[in-house]
């Protein structure tokens, strides 16, 4: 079989929509002859044919998006009547590499490495260099772009929770969370370059509160009394640019351990809900990370983070600030302590806080003033 | 008040679009063969162009730019000029590149991406085709004082387009011409349309050869569908040039036919009967109808000399499709006398990955 397959009729054009054929399966054609009128992102162009021959087959029907490289027609086998001299070098481009069906995200790790002999990963400058910068190892990713070129978003899907929200598919769920561990070393060796931290430690006085009080939804309520102080804490800072853009809403990344790796799901939106509501989703979340149902979506996009640490032990802990975001609170293991009360000492219970917040894009005093509006709501009653 | 400088712009067509002269043959044209001649390179140049849009539409050749309805500009460049002047082109100047000597498979694999092409076998003091607008003219003027300097008698070359003229590489070049006195003409293909910005969207100028008037050199005016007047207004500047006259420029007004390149679809900004009108002025079509006229050329004629472009053509592309490309770790090769270690590291890295090493 002899295929004609749609070029590059632009400038890395990716895909081109049929206008009108001009030619019918079986029409005999001359090499340069119209053959279709095809309508780019940038023009219609008509596409004359390669050489000369018998065409045996259409493969798209006009109004049909076809992708650069895909096949257009067939032109019959035939001996007798190609007109040699007219058909100039080789038609049928190399065979492109098993590419995934576009829109669908790619898989993010094969089974086994790479096999010997393999073809050298093809990609461009730019995606070598992020899959140096992300730690992704090309050679394990499936290309999913034109002759089997490894695009951005591949590189950014393998690499786990650094990619952008994608489509959401399931299929992609058991990947991420297996590679849990490995998302957390990426995310936290980008955090540890790139953010400049600082950390204020403190303690909320808890003595007044009941003893069934829900501690992660206190604390969830105080951050958010936090970032109503102090709105500077719950923000998006762009190292690159040097430029912070408030998060319009809070959207709290919890930190929950599992055996796999740290994961943290997102609740978002904790000032449009209560309560009950956060409690309820708390819940849903931390099954989902049991019971390996979370997708990759729960996984980004927090603007803020709680690591509620003290659960299992430790009191005060310098926390890292995973970028964009600009600060994490920590919650320790609470404790008595002496506190001076009039002409005595008492013993009170504490809730020690530590407040991480990358400085470059966060002062002290912000920091500060976010800290101090934590512990009021903390220290207040019910 | 007193005036202390006025200016005016010539414009010389011969040949009006009708076929009919309106002004007298310059000396060259008594002989028939020279204008058989300038016929035979318009439509070698526009059965180039023909193939080289066809072999970009099937995915064998990059963006492309087509001359087609300005080919008198080129081929009339190509005329006046001397073996031993320097082209210094843009990259609308295929008629010009093809007649001095430039083959037209050297001009395919540069549009396919393959550098190889501008490793001119023909002129080998030529410039290769210059994308980026406007930047060739400081260059132009670095040949000509070249030329100056070593005293000899040669002159440059210079083309641009009518976007260019809006650029400072354009003004400045013009300015220091026209301060060094160098043995440079710069030729503005005037075609109507930068990309899809009209010409009266690009200046307020009524003339694109007034820009010569700021720097202080000669400038006027020719029909660029007219390859007698091109031809004879070169031949002219150029001589004028060779003897130490200085630099001039010269606007040749045409229309631009094709879209801007392969890129590009100038049905989105372009009116249709515009376009119609404009074919009414082509450049070939009023050569042939003069020649047909006085009995120089017959359909005979005209059908070999389609049939030989034809050939010459398709066999330029056959030997270009036949040129395997370039290993790609070639492109470190022509930057640096002596490759840093890290280009070094970089190049064994290719080279070993394109042997399908680790």
């Amino acid at each position: 079989m002899n295929e004609f397959r749609l070029p590059d009729l632009g400038e890395g054009l990716q895909e081109a929509e049929i206008v009108a054929w001009h030619v019918t399966a079986g029409d005999h054609v001359v090499t340069d002859q119209p053959l279709v009128a095809v309508e780019t992102e940038k023009a219609v162009v008509e596409i004359p044919s390669p050489r000369s021959g018998r065409i045996a087959e259409l493969l798209a029907r006009p109004g049909e998006r076809v992708q650069v490289g895909a096949p257009l027609l067939v032109f019959e086998t035939e001996g007798t009547s190609r007109e040699t001299g007219t058909v100039v070098g080789e038609l049928a481009p190399a065979e492109p590499a098993p590419a995934a069906p576009r829109g669908t995200a790619p898989q993010t790790t094969p089974a086994a490495g790479p096999a010997p002999g393999r073809a050298p990963v093809r990609a461009a400058p730019a995606v070598r260099a992020r899959a140096k910068a992300l730690g992704v190892d090309l050679t394990r990713v499936t290309p999913s772009g034109t002759d089997g070129t490894v695009t951005l978003a591949d590189v950014e899907a393998a690499s786990g929770g650094l990619a952008k929200v994608g489509e959401g598919e399931r299929e992609t769920t058991g990947e991420a969370l297996r590679s849990a561990r490995r998302t957390m070393a990426l995310n936290m060796a980008r955090a540890g370059r790139e953010v400049v931290p600082a950390t204020l430690m403190d303690d909320a006085d808890i003595e007044g509160w009941r003893p069934d009080e829900d501690v992660t939804v206190r604390l969830i309520r105080a951050i958010l009394a936090g970032c109503e102080a102090e709105p500077a804490l719950n923000a998006r800072f762009d190292g690159a640019s040097l430029a912070v853009h408030p998060n319009p809403r809070l959207d709290l990344g919890i930190a929950v351990d599992d055996p796999e790796g740290l994961f943290v799901p997102v609740l978002r939106d904790v000032g449009g809900d209560d309560a009950a509501g956060w409690r309820r989703r708390i819940d849903a979340l931390k099954a989902a990370v049991r019971d390996r149902s979370l997708s990759p979506a729960d996984l980004r996009g927090a603007t803020f983070t709680l690591s509620n640490f003290g659960t299992i032990a430790g009191r005060h802990a310098t926390l890292v600030v995973v970028p964009p975001q600009v600060a994490i609170l920590g919650a320790g293991r609470t404790v008595d302590r002496p506190v001076r009360s009039g002409g005595g000492i008492v013993l009170r219970r504490m809730l020690p806080l530590s407040l991480t917040f990358d400085h470059r894009a966060i002062t002290g005093g912000e920091a500060a003033r976010f800290l101090r509006a934590v512990i009021a709501d903390l220290e207040r009653m019910g | 008040m007193t005036t202390v400088a006025t200016f005016s712009i010539a414009f010389t067509r011969i040949l009006a679009p009708s076929g009919e002269l309106v002004a007298p043959l310059p000396a060259f044209a008594a002989d028939p063969a020279e204008l058989v001649a300038l016929f035979r390179a318009m439509v070698l140049t526009r059965t180039f162009d023909a193939k080289a849009v066809a072999l970009q539409r099937t995915g064998r050749l990059g963006t492309y730019a087509s001359s087609l309805g300005q080919e008198a500009v080129a081929v009339g460049i190509g005329a006046a000029m001397r073996p031993a002047d320097v082209l210094v082109p843009s990259f609308r100047e295929h008629g010009a590149q093809l007649m001095r000597g430039v083959s037209a498979k050297e001009l395919l694999l540069f549009w396919g991406g393959d550098e190889r092409g501008n490793d001119f076998a023909g002129p080998r003091e030529d410039f290769p085709v210059c994308v980026p607008v406007g930047s060739n003219a400081p260059h132009a003027v670095g040949v000509a004082l070249a030329f100056r300097l070593r005293k000899e008698k040669r002159a440059v070359v210079c083309v641009v387009g009518d976007g260019a003229t809006s650029k400072g590489d354009v003004a400045e070049a013009l300015n220091m011409a026209g301060v060094w006195k160098v043995p440079a003409v710069f030729v503005v293909n005037n075609n109507g349309w930068a990309i899809s910005v009209p010409l009266e969207r690009q200046t307020a100028a009524v003339t694109l050869a007034q820009k010569a008037v700021a720097a202080g050199i000669p400038g006027e005016q020719v029909d660029g569908n007219d390859v007698i007047a091109v031809r004879s207004v070169l031949e002219r500047v150029l001589a004028r040039a060779r003897d130490g006259g200085g630099p001039s420029l010269v606007e040749a007004v045409t229309y631009r036919l094709s879209d801007h390149t392969t890129a590009d679809d100038a049905r989105r900004y372009r009116d249709d009967a515009e376009v119609s009108r404009h074919w009414a002025e082509e450049p070939l079509v009023r050569l042939r109808t003069y020649l047909t006229q006085r009995g120089i050329w017959t359909k005979q004629d005209e059908e070999t000399l389609l049939q030989e472009c034809g050939r010459a053509v398709e066999e330029a592309a056959s030997a270009y499709l036949a040129t395997p490309p370039r290993e790609p770790a070639a492109f470190f090769d022509h930057t640096f006398a002596a490759l840093p270690a890290d280009l070094a590291e970089q190049r064994a890295g290719m080279t070993a990955e394109r042997r399908g090493e680790p």
